[in-house]
C-alpha cells in the first residue's frame, strides 16, 4: 500500500517521485553502459600496474589484478531457522532467506559457527546492539562509557594501512543509515559505537558517508560527465599550498595542548596527511578516470534505492581501482526502520524481539529477505563486470555479508549470520556451507588479510587463529 | 583518611593525620548510625542487593575512592528513591547530614574553589559551523546536508569529547572552505554588470499581477503574449540568457501530446522560435550575443498553441524562469562585484611591500574573527605569504591571493576547534580562569550555537566582558540567534529534532482505536497470507478469495478520515515544542509551566489535529487551554507522545524512560540481559486484543521486572489517552483507557492533570535539577562528574530562591566555576608566551 499514489504532482514542478526516479533511472542506465564493457581497461588507470606490485601479492591477485575486500553489515540479526541451510558441504540447497543467491550460489559460502564473544553481556551489564555494531570488524569489548569511547582498529583498516597506498583512497566507508535520532543510545554506550563500523584507532572512528552524492563526487570530482577529471585536477592543485599552511598551524597549536587535546590534533593531522598523500599519488598514478554516469541525487527518499545507489557507488570504486577495502553500514544494530513498501509498518528493533511470536517472526524473516535481495542484486552486478584478467569482479574480491547479532530476540552473539561472497582471486573455495563449530570470527578476518597480502597478522581483536576452510 | 573503630571489614595502618580526625568523628557518631538504621538491611552486614554494600570496603582508600558508589548514593536519597517507599524513612535533616558528608568528605568538594573540570578541546559541529559561516562571511553553506552527522555523547552532538576527526570529514572541511570562498570573495575588481529578470516580470496586456522575480507558468493550451522592457544604460555588446522550464501536473496513465510554439522577440526580432511538446520536467537555456545601443529594449515572449481539440490531460506549462542580461561586456563597463568593499575596503596598492602590508591587514583582520582571538604576527605574516605565492602568479589578481589565503583560515585547525587559553592572572593556579576571548565564545556558542559577534569582542579586548556578564547575557538572549538554544538545546533534551522525521504509521495507529470487527480483521489476516505470495501460485479458490478479502478489508479505510502526521503538523509540533520554551524563556516565566503549563503554541493544522478549536491561519500563537484541557507543559507535546512511540502505538514504556530521563533526572537501568518472554496476555481474551495497560500488567507480576518498570509503567500509561500521533482518545480496543497510577515515590494519581499537579509539588527540585545538569552538559560540552555536584546543587538552590524563573539558571550556569575557569595542565607546554592550557 504506498503512500505515493496518493501524491499528485505538485503545482509548478514534476512531482518529486518522478524527479528522483528519473535521475535513478539515468544512473543505471549509465551503469548499464558500464556493465556492457567489454574490458575493464577503460576505467583502471593508464599505469595500474605499476601501483600493483604483483610481486609482494599486495592485495593482487596470482593473475595480477586487483584483490578487494568489503565488509557489509546488517542489522538484529537473523532469523536462524530460515537463514541456515539445511545440510552442510557443497552444493548446498540455499535456505528461504538466502534464496534470492541462489543464481550466485557457486560464488558464495554460508559460514556457520562464528562467535563474537566480546559482544556477549559481562559485568558491564545491557548493550548489545552497541557491541555487536562496534565488535563486529574490531572483535574487542567496546568501552562502556557515553563520552569516554574506546574501541580498536577494524580490520578493514588494518588491512587498508598496509594495501592503502596502492589506490587513491586507502579505504571507503559507506552507510545507508543517514539520519541520526536524537537522545542516547545503546544502555549508556556512546552513539559512535552503533553509527560506526570501521575504526583507525581505538578512539577515531572512520565515519561513513551516507550520502551518494557526496560519495561520488567525492571519488570521482564534482560537476557533470566529462567535466569531473578536470575540476578534481585543479582542486588538487589548490589543495597543496593551503595543505602546507595548515599542518605548519596545526603542529604550532598542538604544542600549547596537552594530553587529551593533543589526540584531537592528532586525528586533523591524520587527515591533512592521507590528503596530501592522495595529491602525491594522483600525480603519480593520474586521476581516477570518469565513469561518465550523471551524479546521483543526494539521500534518496525511498530505502532501496538508497541501498542500490551505495552499492553501485561501491562496484564503481572497486571497478575504477579508487579503493580496495571498503566497509557498507546498511543500518546500525538496534535499527527500528519502518519497511511499509514492503508491508511491514512496525519497527525493525521493535519487531526482532518477537517473543515468538510467529507473525513477527514472519515478518522480520521478510526483514532479512528483504536485506538479502538487495545484496544479490550487488552480486550479480559484479558477477558481470569483467575484470583485468578475464575473471569477473566478483570472483577478484572477498566480500563479507554479516551481522553482529544472531538470534534478534535472545540478543545472541555466536553462530552469527555470515556469508562470503567471491572467489578471492581464486584464494577461495566458495559454493559451501560450512560449519566452523565456534571459532572467534576474527578468525576469519585473519585468513582474508592474509589473502590481502598484508605483513602476518599474529592476531587480531580475540582470534584463536586463522580459519582453516575458507 | 578515617579512624576505623569498629568490628568491621576495615583495616587501617598507621598514624591519622590531624586533619582526617573532625571527619572521623561525624562519621562515627552521626552517619555511620544512620546507615546502619536506614541502609545495612539491603546493603550491609553481609548483604549487598544491586551489588552495594556500603560497609564491605576492605580498605580506607577503597573506601573513599569508591565516588561512583556514593554518587548514586547520593542520587538515590535526593531522588527518595533509596530507602524505598515500604521501609523507614530518614527524617530531612537526617539525609541533609548525609548528603553533606558525602559531598565534603567523599567528594571532597570545597564550595569556595569548586572544580571546574576539564573540557576535551571542542571542534564545531555541523549546525555550529554552518551558523559560524553565515556570521562570518554571510554565505548560507548547507553544512548539515554535506558534512556527516556528529556523533553524540549524554543526548547532546557538542560534546568535545566525543567529536572527532576523520580523514574524511577533514577533506570536506578543505572543499567546503574553498567553496565558501569562492562564493563570498570576489576575485576580480570589475565584473561585467548583470540583471535578472524574473519571468513574472513580463506582463500580458490585461493582467495586473504584481512581480516579486519568481517564475511566469504558461499553459500550453492558451495563447499568450507577455512583454518587458529593458534599458540599456550604455551602448556595447550584451549576453542575453534564458532559461525555460517545461512542467507537467503527472497523472497516471495517460499521456498529453500538446504541442505550442514560443517565441522570444528582442527588438522586434525574434531569437527564438521552437516547437515544445511533453518534455518531462526538462530545463532548457538558450543564449544570445546582442549589441545594442544604449536606450529601451523591448523583449516579449509569445505562446501559440498548436494542437487546439486535442486532449489536454497533464497540464502542459512553460515556465519562462528568468532572462538574465549580461552586459556591455566590454572591460571599461564592469562595476564593482558584490561584496567587493566589505572585502577589499581600499585601492589595491602597486608596490610589492605596500600590497603586502595591506595584504596582512585584511588577512589579520580575518584571522582574527575567524579564530575568534588575537592572532600572532608570525601567523598573518605567514598568511600574507601565502598570498603573495598566488598573485605573483600570471593571470592571477592580487584578490585572488588574498581569497587562497582565506580558505586556508578556514582550513585551519584554530577555526575548525575552539582554542581557549587562560586569563594572564590565572598563570599557576590550580582553577584559573579562561581568559575573556575564550569567554566569549563560550558565551556565543552556548547560547547562539555561533561565533561571538562584534560587541562581545570588543567587551572582550578591552577586558570587559566578565564583568558585564549579566547585561551581555541578557542582551544575547533577546537576539534573534538565540533561537538556536531552542532549536539546539531542547530539540535534542525534549529530541523534538526527531519529529520531523520519526516514522508513524497513521493507519495502524487509528485501527487500534476503531471498533473490533472479527469479520475485518479475519480478512485482513488472509488477505495478508494470499498477497504476500507470487499470483501464478495462487488457485483459482484461492484468487477469489484474495479479491473478497481485499474488498472486505478495504472497506474500512474508505470508512475513516485521512488523518496523518503530514509535514506541516509535524513541523508545527516542532516549533510548539521551541515556542513555550522561548515564552517561558523570554518572558521569564517560572519552569515549572513547562510541566503544567494552561496554554501551548498551535496553528490551524496543528489545532484541528488536537482537537482545539477557532484557531484559524498557518501562523503559530499561543492559545490559552480550557481549564478541563489535559494538554499543557511538555509532556502533552505532540513531539514528546510521537516520538516516544513505536511506529504502529503508544509505548508507555519508552515514555516512561523519557519522563525518567528528562524530567526527574532518575534514569532507569537498562533492560538485563536475557528477558524471559512474558506472558501471553492475550490469552485469556477470545474477542479482543489486550490493552497496553493489560499487557504491561504482566511487568508487575514479576519482581525482577517489578523494579524497574514500577518506575516506568505507571508514568507512561498516563499518558495512553494520547495515541501515537498525539490525537486524545477515550478508548483502546473498545476497551476505555485508565490512566491512574503510582509513582514509585508514593505519590497517587487518577489521570494526567493529577500527575502533572504531583510533578510540580512533589517532584520541582528534581525538575529542576534534571533540567540544569541538561543545561549545564549541553553550556560546557561535556558530561557532569561528582565533581559538579556543588555547581549544579548551587545553581539548583538559586533557582528555587528565584521561584524557578530562567534567568537565574542560565545566570547560575555562566557564573558558573566549570563555565568561567579550566583545570590548569602541568604537561602543557607553554611555548613562547602562550599560556599552558588545558
Amino acid at each position: 500500500m504506498s503512500s505515493k499514489s496518493a501524491q499528485a504532482a505538485s503545482t509548478g514542478t514534476t512531482a518529486t517521485r518522478n524527479r528522483v526516479s528519473f535521475t535513478r533511472r539515468h544512473f543505471l542506465r549509465g551503469l548499464g553502459a558500464c556493465v556492457a564493457l567489454p574490458a575493464l581497461e577503460s576505467l583502471l588507470p593508464a599505469n595500474l600496474l605499476a601501483g600493483t606490485a604483483p610481486e609482494s601479492g599486495l592485495a593482487t591477485t596470482t593473475t595480477g589484478a586487483p584483490l578487494r575486500t568489503a565488509f557489509v553489515y546488517f542489522p538484529n540479526g537473523a532469523i536462524p531457522a530460515a537463514w541456515w541451510p539445511e545440510a552442510e558441504g557443497s552444493g548446498f540447497q540455499p535456505s528461504r532467506t538466502l534464496q534470492p543467491l541462489a543464481a550466485r550460489q557457486n560464488q558464495i559460502q554460508v559460514i556457520g559457527g562464528l562467535d563474537h564473544l566480546n559482544a556477549q553481556p559481562g559485568p558491564d551489564g545491557g548493550g548489545d546492539h552497541a557491541r555487536a555494531n562496534g565488535t563486529f570488524l574490531t572483535g574487542v569489548r567496546m568501552k562502556k562509557s557515553a563520552t569516554n569511547i574506546h574501541a580498536g582498529i577494524s580490520i578493514d583498516q588494518a588491512i587498508a594501512r598496509q594495501v592503502g597506498n596502492l589506490t587513491r583512497f586507502p579505504s571507503l566507508e559507506l552507510t545507508c543509515d543517514a539520519g541520526r535520532n536524537t537522545g542516547a543510545c545503546d544502555s549508556g554506550y556512546s552513539c559512535a559505537y552503533q553509527y560506526n563500523l570501521a575504526w583507525s584507532s581505538p578512539n577515531t572512528p572512520m565515519t561513513p558517508e551516507g550520502s551518494p552524492r557526496q560519495v561520488f563526487e567525492r571519488l570521482f570530482g564534482a560537476g557533470g560527465p566529462g567535466e569531473r577529471v578536470a575540476n578534481a585536477r585543479r582542486r588538487r592543485q589548490e589543495q597543496s599550498s593551503i595543505l602546507d599552511f595548515v599542518m605548519q598551524d596545526a603542529r604550532s597549536f598542538q604544542k600549547r595542548l596537552g594530553g587529551r587535546d593533543q589526540d584531537k590534533l592528532d586525528q586533523y593531522l591524520t587527515g591533512v596527511r592521507e590528503l596530501e598523500t592522495r595529491i602525491q599519488k594522483a600525480e603519480q598514478l593520474g586521476e581516477i578516470k570518469d565513469p561518465m554516469v550523471p551524479t546521483p541525487a543526494a539521500i534518496p527518499v525511498d530505502y532501496t534505492q538508497h541501498i542500490q545507489l551505495m552499492y553501485d557507488i561501491l562496484l564503481l570504486a572497486f571497478q575504477t581501482d579508487a579503493t580496495r577495502v571498503a566497509t557498507l553500514l546498511l543500518a546500525h544494530d538496534g535499527s527500528n526502520r519502518s519497511f511499509a513498501d514492503i508491508g511491514i509498518p512496525e519497527g525493525h528493533h521493535d519487531l526482532s524481539h518477537h517473543q515468538n511470536n510467529p507473525e513477527k517472526i514472519e515478518k522480520i524473516t521478510n526483514i532479512d529477505l528483504f536485506y538479502v535481495q538487495q545484496f544479490a542484486k550487488f552480486l550479480e552486478k559484479m558477477s558481470l563486470i569483467k575484470d583485468l584478467d578475464g575473471h569477473s569482479l566478483l570472483y577478484n574480491s572477498m566480500i563479507v555479508y554479516g551481522g553482529g547479532n544472531a538470534d534478534g530476540n535472545r540478543h545472541t552473539h555466536v553462530n552469527l549470520p555470515i556469508l562470503l561472497a567471491g572467489a578471492g582471486g581464486g584464494t577461495l573455495t566458495p559454493g559451501r556451507f560450512v560449519k566452523h563449530g565456534g571459532k572467534p570470527a576474527t578468525n576469519l578476518f585473519l585468513s582474508l588479510a592474509d589473502r590481502m597480502g598484508v605483513n602476518p597478522l599474529e592476531r587480531f581483536g580475540d582470534s584463536s587463529g586463522r580459519l582453516a576452510t575458507i | 583518611m578515617m579512624a576505623m573503630i569498629c568490628a568491621g571489614a576495615w583495616t587501617w595502618n598507621g598514624p591519622l593525620p590531624a586533619a582526617e580526625m573532625p571527619a572521623a568523628a561525624e562519621f562515627n557518631q552521626q552517619v555511620r548510625p544512620m546507615l546502619e538504621d536506614f541502609c545495612y538491611d539491603c546493603h550491609g552486614n553481609g548483604e549487598n542487593r544491586g551489588g552495594v554494600a556500603l560497609d564491605a570496603f576492605n580498605s580506607v582508600t577503597n573506601f573513599y575512592d569508591a565516588r561512583d558508589v556514593w554518587w548514586r548514593v547520593l542520587k538515590n536519597l535526593r531522588a527518595n528513591l533509596m530507602p524505598p517507599a515500604r521501609k523507614s524513612q530518614p527524617t530531612l535533616a537526617q539525609k541533609e547530614v548525609i548528603e553533606q558528608w558525602i559531598k565534603r568528605y567523599v567528594f571532597e568538594l570545597d564550595p569556595l574553589n569548586p572544580d571546574p573540570g576539564h573540557v576535551t578541546l571542542r571542534r564545531l559541529n555541523r549546525v555550529e559551523y554552518q551558523n559560524t559561516i553565515r556570521d562570518l562571511l554571510g554565505v548560507d553553506y548547507d553544512a548539515r546536508g554535506v558534512f556527516p552527522p556528529d556523533d553524540t555523547g549524554h543526548g547532546f552532538d557538542n560534546i568535545g569529547e566525543v567529536l572527532t576527526l576523520s580523514p574524511m570529514l577533514l577533506e570536506k572541511y578543505l572543499v567546503a572552505a574553498e567553496k565558501i570562498i569562492g562564493q563570498a570573495v570576489p576575485t576580480t575588481a570589475r565584473v561585467v554588470p548583470e540583471q535578472v529578470i524574473g519571468g513574472d516580470e513580463f506582463h500580458g496586456a490585461t493582467d495586473a499581477r504584481v512581480a516579486n522575480g519568481g517564475p511566469l507558468s504558461l499553459s500550453y493550451y492558451v495563447p499568450a503574449q507577455v512583454t518587458n522592457r529593458f534599458h540599456a544604460a550604455r551602448a556595447g555588446a550584451y549576453q542575453l540568457q534564458v532559461d525555460l522550464m517545461v512542467n507537467e501536473k503527472y497523472v497516471d496513465g495517460v499521456f498529453d501530446y500538446n504541442k505550442c510554439r514560443v517565441a522570444f522577440r528582442v527588438d522586434g526580432k525574434a531569437l527564438l522560435s521552437r516547437e515544445f511538446s511533453w518534455e518531462g520536467g526538462r530545463p532548457y537555456h538558450f543564449n544570445y550575443d546582442l549589441n545594442w545601443g544604449a536606450g529601451d529594449h523591448p523583449m516579449d515572449f509569445s505562446l501559440q498553441p498548436l494542437t487546439p481539440g486535442m486532449e489536454q490531460t497533464r497540464t502542459l506549462s512553460l515556465q519562462i524562469t528568468s532572462v538574465t542580461v549580461r552586459g556591455p561586456t566590454a572591460k571599461e563597463a564592469g562595476v564593482r562585484p558584490k561584496n567587493y568593499t566589505r572585502y577589499f575596503p581600499h585601492p589595491i596598492p602597486k608596490s610589492a611591500a605596500a600590497r603586502r602590508d595591506y595584504a596582512r591587514g585584511l588577512l589579520g583582520d580575518f584571522a582574527r574573527h575567524a579564530f575568534r582571538r588575537p592572532v600572532d604576527a608570525d601567523t598573518t605574516d605567514r598568511l600574507a605569504g601565502l598570498a603573495e605565492s598566488v598573485y605573483v602568479q600570471p593571470g592571477k589578481t592580487f584578490e585572488a591571493g588574498v581569497a587562497e589565503a582565506m580558505v586556508a583560515v578556514l582550513a585551519s585547525p584554530r577555526f575548525i576547534f575552539r582554542e581557549e587559553q587562560v586569563a594572564p592572572a590565572g598563570d599557576g593556579q590550580k582553577y584559573p580562569l579562561v581568559d575573556e576571548y575564550a569567554l566569549a565564545s563560550r558565551l556565543s556558542y552556548f547560547l547562539w550555537s555561533s561565533m561571538p559577534d562584534e560587541e562581545l569582542f570588543q567587551q572582550a579586548a578591552a577586558g570587559t566582558l566578565r564583568q558585564n556578564l549579566q547585561p551581555q547575557l541578557a542582551r544575547m538572549l533577546a537576539d534573534k540567534r538565540a533561537a538556536a538554544l531552542e532549536q539546539n538545546f531542547v530539540g535534542q533534551w525534549l529530541q523534538s529534532r526527531d519529529i520531523e522525521t520519526v516514522a508513524i504509521d497513521a493507519r495502524s495507529v487509528l485501527g487500534r482505536e476503531q471498533k473490533f470487527d472479527p469479520q475485518q480483521e479475519a480478512a485482513g489476516k488472509r488477505f495478508r497470507q494470499l498477497n504476500d505470495r507470487p499470483e501464478d501460485a495462487l488457485t483459482p479458490a484461492e484468487k477469489a478469495e484474495l479479491a473478497n478479502a481485499r474488498t472486505v478489508f478495504f472497506r474500512s479505510f474508505r470508512k475513516s478520515p485521512r488523518v496523518d502526521l503530514t509535514p506541516e503538523v509535524r513541523r508545527a509540533m516542532r516549533q510548539e515544542t521551541e515556542y513555550v520554551f522561548a515564552y517561558i524563556l523570554r518572558e521569564d516565566r517560572c519552569l515549572l509551566e513547562l510541566l503544567d503549563g494552561d496554554y501551548t503554541f498551535v496553528n490551524e493544522p496543528l489545532a484541528r489535529h488536537y482537537g482545539i478549536t477557532n484557531v484559524f491561519g498557518p501562523e503559530m500563537r499561543r492559545v490559552t487551554l480550557p481549564p478541563d484541557s489535559p494538554r499543557g507543559g511538555i509532556l502533552t507535546e505532540g513531539t514528546v507522545l510521537a516520538v516516544t512511540s513505536n511506529p504502529t502505538r503508544t509505548s508507555p514504556v519508552k515514555r516512561g524512560v523519557f519522563i525518567l530521563d528528562n524530567i526527574l533526572g532518575t534514569p532507569a537501568l537498562p533492560p538485563p540481559p536475557n528477558i524471559p518472554p512474558l506472558e501471553d496476555a492475550a490469552k485469556n481474551l477470545t474477542n479482543r486484543a489486550p490493552t497496553l495497560r493489560e499487557t504491561l500488567a504482566v511487568h508487575r507480576e514479576n519482581p525482577l521486572c517489578a523494579s524497574c518498570h514500577d518506575q516506568m509503567d505507571p508514568l507512561g500509561l498516563a499518558l495512553e489517552n494520547f495515541n501515537a500521533m498525539g490525537m486524545w482518545r477515550d478508548r483502546e480496543f473498545e476497551q476505555p483507557i485508565d490512566p491512574s497510577g503510582q509513582l514509585v515515590t508514593g505519590e497517587k494519581f487518577s489521570n494526567i492533570k493529577e500527575l502533572k499537579r504531583v510533578l510540580v509539588q512533589h517532584h520541582a527540585e528534581d525538575f529542576y535539577r534534571t533540567l540544569t545538569q541538561k543545561l549545564l552538559t549541553y553550556a560546557l560540552g561535556r558530561g557532569l562528574d561528582y565533581y559538579d555536584v556543588e555547581t549544579v546543587d548551587q545553581i539548583v538552590a538559586r533557582l528555587e530562591a528565584s521561584g524557578g524563573k530562567p534567568s537565574a539558571l542560565l545566570e547560575g550556569i555562566v557564573e558558573s566555576a566549570p563555565f568561567q575557569k579550566t583545570r590548569w595542565d602541568q604537561t602543557a607546554a607553554a611555548g613562547d608566551n602562550t599560556k599552558g592550557r588545558l
